[in-house]
C-alpha cells in the first residue's frame, strides 16, 4: 500500500517536472542561443554543447541604441508605475472603505476595450499637441493599464487593513490624508511593492502603444527587438541576446511577486 | 437650546461626505483624459473620412465607414479568422490548463517550484518571446524541426509560412504563454473545493474518472468560466505575437481584426475608417463577453 502511494507520487513528480521542463524550453533555448556563435547557430542538427561566446552580448551592448532603448523602457515603465500609484492609491482607499462601485465598471470596460480603440484617438490628440514620440505620450498612454491595475490590486490590500486602526487615528484627530499617509501606506508597503512590480512589468512588456507613439529615439525594448529581424537577414545570436536581456529582469521581478501574478492579470494589461 | 443640540447632529448627518469623491478625483480625471475622452473622440472619428499624413481634413460621412466595412472582404475575413483564433485558443487552453492544474494539485516533491515556474511564460515580454519562437520554428534550422525529426517526423510543415497552418501555429505559441494562467486560476479553484464530497465518493467506491466527471468538473465550472472569460477577451484582441511573428502573413492568412485595424488606421492612414473598425472590435469583445457571462447562468 505504502509502496503504491510512493510510486504514484513518483509518477506525479515525473509528469509535473516534465510539463514544467517542456514549458521552460523556449527560455532555455533563448539563453543557450544567446551564447552561440553564428557558426554554431547555423548548424543543423542544432548543437547543444558548444564553445560559448559573449560576442552576441558584446554586440548588443556596444550598440548605443540598445542602451538608449533600455533607458527609454525604464523611464516609461517607472513613470507610468509611479503616476499610477500616486493616483491609484487614494482612489483604491476610497473604493475599499466607501464602496463606490462606479470604478468597477470602468475597470471592466478597460479590460474589454482593445488598446487600439484608445490608441487611434490618442495618436491624433498627441499629434495635435506635438507630443508624438515624447515620453509624456508614452507614459500617459500606459496609464490606461497601470492605473486600473493599481486600483484593482490596492483595493484588495487596503481591505485587509483592519478599520479599527483608522478609526482610532481619526478619533485622535488625524486627518483623512494623514490616515492615508501614516496608516494605510505603511501597512500596505508589501502590497504596494507587488503592485508596483506588476505595473512595471505590464508597461515594460507593452508593444502596441510604443509601436504607435514612440519615435526612433524614444522606442522601447519590445519594439526595438524587431530591429534584429530584417526581411532577408536575421541576426540570430544578437536577437537571442537582446531577447534574454529584455525578458530576464521581468522574469526575476515576476518570481518575487508570484503570489499576486494572477490577480494582476485579471485586471490585466490591455495587451492589444 | 434643547432644539439646537438635537438639530446639530441631524444636520451633520445629512451633509454629504465628499471625501471618497475627492480621493478618487485625481484618478478619475486621469481615466477621463486617457480613456473616457479618447473613446468619445473615437466615436466622432468613426463618422469621418480622414487622412493624417495625406493632409485630408476630416469630412463627415455619417455611417459611410460602417457601410464600407460591411463590404470590406479583408475585414470580414479578419473577423472570421479572429473567431477561429479564439475558438482554437479556448478549446486548447481550457482543457490543457485544467489538466496541468489537476497535476499540480497533487502532492509531489518540487511541486511548489513547478508552480512558481508556471508564471514565467505569461510575464515574459511577448514581442521578444514571439521572435524566439520564430527562430525555434524555423523550417530549416529550427530546433522544433530537429525534435520532430528525432521522433521520426522527417518532413515537418513550414509552420508560419504555411497559410493553412499559420493560425494553429500562432495559437500554439499563444497557448504556451497563456495556458499557465488558466492552470494557475484552476489551481486556486481546486484548492478552494470542499474535501467532504470527495471523501464520501471514495468511501462509496467512485473511480477517479467518476470523481472527476461528477464532482471536480461541475464544481470547477465557475472557475473555468472566469478563465474562459479572460482568455476570450484577450484572444479576440490578439495582435502582439501576430504582428511580430508573421505580420499577418503569408498573404493575409493570419491577419486578426486588431492587426487589420492597426494597419488600416496607422499604416494606410485611414484614421476614420480605423476608428470604425476599433468600435466594431470593441462591441464584438463586449458582446462575446456578455454572451459568455449569460451562459454561466444555468438555463433551468
Amino acid at each position: 500500500m505504502v509502496n503504491r502511494f510512493k510510486r504514484k507520487r513518483l509518477g506525479f513528480a515525473a509528469a509535473g517536472w516534465l510539463v514544467t521542463f517542456a514549458m521552460m524550453t523556449p527560455f532555455l533555448w533563448m539563453v543557450l542561443g544567446s551564447f552561440k556563435s553564428t557558426v554554431d547557430f547555423l548548424a543543423f542538427p542544432p548543437v547543444f554543447v558548444f564553445r560559448p561566446t559573449l560576442g552576441n552580448y558584446r554586440q548588443v551592448l556596444a550598440d548605443n541604441a540598445f542602451v538608449q532603448y533600455t533607458l527609454n523602457s525604464t523611464i516609461v515603465a517607472a513613470g507610468a508605475t509611479c503616476i499610477g500609484l500616486v493616483l491609484g492609491i487614494p482612489a483604491a482607499y476610497a473604493l475599499a472603505r466607501y464602496r463606490r462601485t462606479a470604478i468597477g465598471v470602468v475597470l471592466l470596460l478597460a479590460r474589454m476595450a482593445p488598446g487600439i480603440a484608445f490608441l487611434i484617438p490618442l495618436f491624433v490628440m498627441f499629434l495635435e499637441l506635438h507630443l508624438v514620440g515624447s515620453y509624456t505620450s508614452l507614459i500617459a498612454s500606459h496609464l490606461i493599464f497601470t492605473l486600473p491595475l493599481t486600483v484593482w490590486m490596492m483595493v484588495g490590500f487596503i481591505e485587509a487593513v483592519p478599520v479599527e486602526v483608522e478609526k482610532a487615528a481619526l478619533i485622535d484627530g488625524c486627518s483623512l490624508a494623514g490616515v492615508l499617509v501614516r496608516i494605510i501606506v505603511p501597512l500596505t508597503t508589501q502590497g504596494i511593492a507587488a503592485t508596483a512590480i506588476l505595473a512595471f512589468i505590464a508597461s515594460w512588456n507593452n508593444f502596441l502603444f510604443a509601436l504607435v507613439l514612440a519615435n526612433d529615439r524614444t522606442k522601447t525594448l519590445p519594439v526595438a527587438v524587431l530591429g534584429y529581424i530584417g526581411y532577408n537577414s536575421i541576426q540570430w545570436g544578437a536577437l537571442m541576446a537582446a531577447a534574454t536581456l529584455i525578458t530576464l529582469p521581468v522574469l526575476v521581478l515576476a518570481l518575487c511577486v508570484q503570489r499576486y501574478i494572477v490577480r494582476g492579470l485579471v485586471a490585466g494589461a490591455v495587451s492589444g | 437650546m434643547a432644539e439646537l443640540t438635537i438639530a446639530l447632529p441631524v444636520k451633520r448627518a445629512r451633509r454629504r461626505d465628499w471625501t471618497p469623491e475627492l480621493l478618487s478625483l485625481p484618478a478619475l480625471i486621469a481615466i477621463l483624459a486617457v480613456m473616457g475622452f479618447p473613446l468619445v473622440y473615437l466615436g466622432w472619428m468613426s463618422l469621418q473620412r480622414w487622412a493624417l499624413v495625406g493632409f485630408e481634413p476630416p469630412r463627415f460621412v455619417g455611417a459611410g465607414n460602417f457601410l464600407q466595412l460591411a463590404q470590406d472582404e479583408r475585414f470580414i475575413d479578419a473577423i472570421g479568422r479572429t473567431f477561429w483564433f479564439t475558438a482554437l485558443g479556448l478549446v486548447t487552453n481550457l482543457p490543457l490548463g485544467l489538466a496541468i492544474a489537476l497535476l499540480m494539485h497533487e502532492r509531489f516533491p518540487g511541486r511548489n517550484i513547478c508552480r512558481g515556474l508556471l508564471i514565467l511564460p505569461m510575464v515574459a515580454t511577448p514581442a521578444a518571446m514571439g521572435l524566439v519562437w520564430v527562430i525555434m520554428l524555423d523550417p530549416t534550422l529550427g530546433v522544433v524541426r530537429y525534435l520532430l525529426g528525432e521522433f521520426g517526423i522527417a518532413n515537418p510543415p513550414l509552420w508560419l509560412s504555411d497559410p493553412d497552418l499559420v493560425v494553429p501555429t500562432l495559437v500554439a505559441v499563444d497557448a504556451w504563454m497563456w495556458t499557465p494562467m488558466v492552470a494557475l486560476i484552476c489551481i486556486a479553484g481546486l484548492a478552494a473545493l470542499p474535501t467532504e464530497p470527495f471523501e464520501a465518493a471514495i468511501v462509496d467506491g467512485a473511480s477517479a474518472l467518476q470523481r472527476f466527471r461528477y464532482l471536480t468538473l461541475p464544481m470547477m465550472l465557475p472557475t473555468l468560466m472566469v478563465a474562459a472569460m479572460l482568455r476570450l477577451m484577450d484572444l479576440l484582441k490578439l495582435i502582439d505575437i501576430v504582428y511580430v511573428m508573421t505580420g499577418g502573413g503569408p498573404g493575409h492568412s493570419s491577419e486578426t481584426v486588431n492587426l487589420y485595424n492597426y494597419l488600416a488606421a496607422l499604416s494606410y492612414d485611414k484614421v476614420g475608417y480605423g476608428a470604425a473598425i476599433a468600435l466594431v472590435l470593441f462591441l464584438i469583445v463586449v458582446a462575446c463577453t456578455l454572451a459568455l457571462v449569460k451562459m454561466r447562468r444555468p438555463s433551468w
